[in-house]
């Protein structure tokens, strides 16, 4: 999993997922200390995550392992919102 | 899922049967703020009738297999949705039927 930052939504009407009523949320990869990399995805929101807040992001086949994506064609989702991240005794 | 522009279809006939009636296009990876290209290109199956021109976003790996349209095909990036809004830090960024007027 990675870390990432909740930058924006995305809307899409005509998909072919079959994933229904989701929230799609742009997403940005970034360190531990929060700094964006600047590259952003499309996600799919499991938890209620709103913009600002940091993510873990699953990628790629494991995205199929939960009720609402299972078979569905999904590889980016947010799994869990992160409440503090520990870097060697020190608080980021 | 990754949002890219359609920027054209690409045309084979030498290819396995099971790739027959596949249609397949030309995408050219975006940035979600400016919408420029970033000048990555990949090649990707349509599952929902995206046009040239329009956003979309496209899964890669397994999971482009999961579609209808690609179940038990060797696609490795399908387009699952034509994109009609963006918005990044609370600004739009991008708005479908504005661009097409």
């Amino acid at each position: 999993m990675n870390l990432a930052l909740v930058r924006g939504t995305v809307v899409a009407t005509k998909r072919s997922d079959g994933v229904h009523g989701p929230r799609w949320l742009l997403v940005e990869e970034c360190d531990p200390q929060g700094a964006g990399r600047g590259d952003c995805l499309v996600a799919l929101d499991m938890v209620g995550a709103d913009r600002g807040q940091m993510v873990l992001l699953t990628q790629g086949s494991s995205c199929r392992w939960t009720t609402r994506t299972e078979d569905r064609p999904m590889d980016t989702l947010v799994v869990a919102i992160v409440d503090a991240v520990d870097q060697g005794g020190k608080k980021e | 899922m990754v949002l890219a522009r359609v920027k054209g279809t690409v045309v084979s006939t030498h290819k396995p049967d099971s790739m027959e009636g596949l249609r397949l296009l030309l995408l050219e990876k975006v940035d979600a703020v400016s919408l420029k290209g970033k000048g990555d290109y990949v090649v990707g199956v349509d599952s929902v009738g995206a046009n040239a021109g329009e956003i979309v976003f496209y899964v890669t790996g397994s999971s482009a297999r999961m579609t209808e349209t690609t179940k038990g095909k060797p696609s490795d990036a399908t387009i699952i949705a034509i994109v009609d809004v963006i918005e990044k830090d609370g600004a739009i960024t991008y708005r479908k039927a504005e661009e097409a007027s």
